[in-house]
């Protein structure tokens, strides 16, 4: 029981990253790398601060401001600068990791014995804390998400994806709408980091590694398991699939799965999910279905 | 749709029933209790590794040789569940709730990140063990190494700087400029340099620091480290000792010296070092561990140190670079260490 509880608060945690990719991934359509720059960026920030007396909440903001500050460099870099994006992203991650060092002054800070954002639910049963936390910032990141793309320049931001041509002839910016979305999307995943990172008790130099194939996991395996979904419900699907992740993550360790291939096993996962509306064509699935439909007709 | 309210449907409803089970006391269960008391006692340790290293496993292999020293055999009485997060730290806390949740007995912690994560899943229940961690009182594991405090105690794997200096001093009594090189990324090769640039300047050296943040920064850095230095010193870091062929390589063509903290650098072009046996670390991490299963307390048991190393030369090294070892260091090497060729 412990363990499914706190698989799905680790999943609720974790999910505030799919939710900052999806703004990139999903509706600007481009691979925004920065993330494994930036999630480190917001652990080191909020952790440093905490070590140095800040207050936990004001230490996790700090962490999403410097998140934005990046996304805003990698957005500098492709709208101005005429680098394409995925270098871009590569070129802000890897600067990351002297600033990261220079704000952390090592390559590890532990939190342990700190006040962070879960002391004070210390009270609680056990992971209810990371449940409480999780549930909270994951609704307020949800609906401040839900509020802006149903606004005048949310609109503009989803168009400016879909298709820039359109968007720039009925006199949309979109070279604002891109810095725009890569802000949000950097300070989100950074606030994530500084998150997880007190719920870990430690930030690492190097705990940006793969994240971006967790992130993507959430968003990917919430669009295949519940199919096609209005924006909204995309978001929430997000979170159910970042939690449904951490559950197979778990089965394949108590499967007894070598953890060296754990990495081998989440990419294949992800590389099927991906490919499943191809193969579901490929192998005649939705003609096959199309014509049982038809048959009952008859 | 249907199926996200579904979903959300039960993930409320798992976590309402948990809430409620935890928050009313749990009776003691009679017949779990006899359960206990009834058959052959098999413990379960979990063990929780950062990366596959050589180093790193070297401890992993020593933890379970020093359990069975103590009686505890795989297979026997013991349950060994040995996770490893391979750099991925994303898996740690995962990894680390699965230990605590399945009721090990006792946790094993191999670097640091590893240990932190354990000690934040066993919330002070579990006993954690520390295999080697270098530095557990800044890694905020521990409250001082004599009394560690919260349930966790083990070994700290400090390299033993002093004796490394004098060696130096004794095998290039001419050097007058040190060069250290280490990660900016690993916590415990920062550690270990900044330390030996403090002892070294006492002692009298100019000393210069050299970071790498990848191994693929080796080979530049190194060429630019070997004009301005007469010695080099490479402490036991893992960036370093993955990229110490390349160092070696370098530092060879300048005729320059590199003195590794780890045997394993050694055998890979280093020239000599007193080095802490990897295996040594993990074994009495291991005893430790049995002792604290067999119902020691780690919150008063002191962190052990094993600082005395064992000498290691490469002999072919010396010749390469001219430098003729003194005897006794090659004795104290040929009698208890090891020379490589």
């Amino acid at each position: 029981m412990n363990l499914t509880v706190s698989t799905i608060g680790q999943g609720l945690l974790w999910s505030i990253l799919g939710i900052a990719l999806f703004l990139t991934f999903r509706i600007l359509n481009f691979p925004d790398m920065t993330v494994e720059g930036t999630f480190p960026l917001g652990a080191a920030t909020a952790v440093s601060l905490i070590t140095h007396g800040v207050d936990p909440f004001i230490a996790s903001l700090a962490a999403f401001v410097t998140g934005m500050l990046a996304g805003a460099i990698t957005a500098f870099l492709y709208t101005k600068g005429r680098i394409p994006i995925l270098l871009a992203g590569i070129l802000v991650m890897t600067a990351c990791l002297s600033v990261n060092l220079r704000i952390m002054g090592s390559a590890n800070i532990s939190l342990i014995g700190r006040q962070t954002i879960f002391s004070s639910l210390s009270q609680m049963p056990r992971y209810f804390d990371v449940i409480t936390v999780g549930l909270v910032s994951v609704t307020i990141v949800t609906l401040l998400l839900i509020y802006f793309l149903q606004s005048d320049l949310g609109q503009a931001f989803i168009v400016t994806g879909d298709n820039p041509t359109m968007a720039r002839s009925i006199g949309i910016n979109t070279d604002r709408m891109t810095i725009l979305g890569l802000m949000v999307s950097n300070g989100l995943v950074a606030l994530g980091g500084a998150v997880i990172a007190q719920n870990n008790g430690y930030a690492d130099i190097n705990m940006g590694i793969g994240i971006i194939v967790v992130a993507l996991a959430s968003i990917i395996i919430g669009e295949v398991v519940f199919g096609n979904l209005t924006m909204n419900q995309r978001l929430v699907a997000i979170t159910l699939g970042s939690i449904i992740y951490r559950f197979v993550l778990l089965i394949v360790l108590q499967l007894g799965f070598s953890t060296n291939d754990l990495n081998l096993l989440s990419s294949i996962l992800l590389a099927i999910c991906l490919m499943l509306p191809r193969l579901s064509h490929l192998l005649h699935f939705d003609n096959l279905i199309k014509r049982g439909v038809s048959n009952s007709h008859d | 749709m249907k199926k996200i309210y579904g979903l959300i449907a039960v993930v409320v409803a798992v976590l309402a029933f948990a809430f409620y089970r935890a928050s009313t006391p749990s009776k003691p269960n009679a017949a779990n209790k006899a359960k206990q008391v009834a058959g052959p006692k098999t413990v379960k340790v979990g063990i929780l590794q950062l990366v596959t290293h050589p180093a790193l496993d070297q401890i992993h292999l020593g933890v379970v040789a020093g359990l069975r020293s103590q009686g505890y055999r795989v297979g026997k009485n013991l349950k060994i569940d040995y996770q490893n997060a391979q750099a991925d730290q994303a898996n740690l806390q995962t990894m680390a709730s699965k230990f605590a949740n399945e009721n090990e007995d006792l946790m094993v912690g191999i670097a640091t990140p590893a240990a932190q994560s354990l000690a934040k899943a066993a919330a002070g229940k579990t006993p954690v063990i520390l295999a080697g961690i270098t530095d557990p009182v800044g890694g905020g594991l521990i409250k001082s190494n004599q009394r560690p405090g919260a349930n966790i105690t083990g070994t700290s794997g400090e390299s033993p700087l002093k004796s490394h200096l004098n060696l130096i001093k004794q095998i290039v009594p001419k050097a007058k400029t040190l060069g250290i090189i280490y990660t900016t990324s690993d916590h415990g090769g920062t550690y270990n340099a900044l330390k030996m640039q403090k002892l070294a300047q006492q002692a009298g050296y100019t000393v210069k620091m050299y970071t790498i943040s990848t191994t693929n920064d080796m080979q530049t850095i190194a060429g630019q480290m070997v004009s301005q230095v007469d010695a080099v010193y490479a402490p036991q870091d893992n960036g370093v000792a993955s990229a110490m062929k390349t160092l070696v390589n370098v530092a060879n063509a300048a005729k320059v010296p590199v003195f590794p903290a780890a045997d394993t650098m050694v055998h890979d072009g280093g020239l000599a070092t007193l080095a802490v046996s990897q295996f040594q670390l993990g074994k009495v991490s291991g005893i430790m561990a049995a002792n604290v299963l067999k119902g020691r307390k780690p919150a008063n048991y002191p962190i052990e140190f094993i600082r005395k190393g064992i000498m290691s030369v490469n002999t072919t090294e010396a010749k390469l670079l001219g430098i003729t070892l003194p005897a006794s260091v090659l004795k104290q090497a040929k009698d208890k260490g090891e020379i490589f060729k």
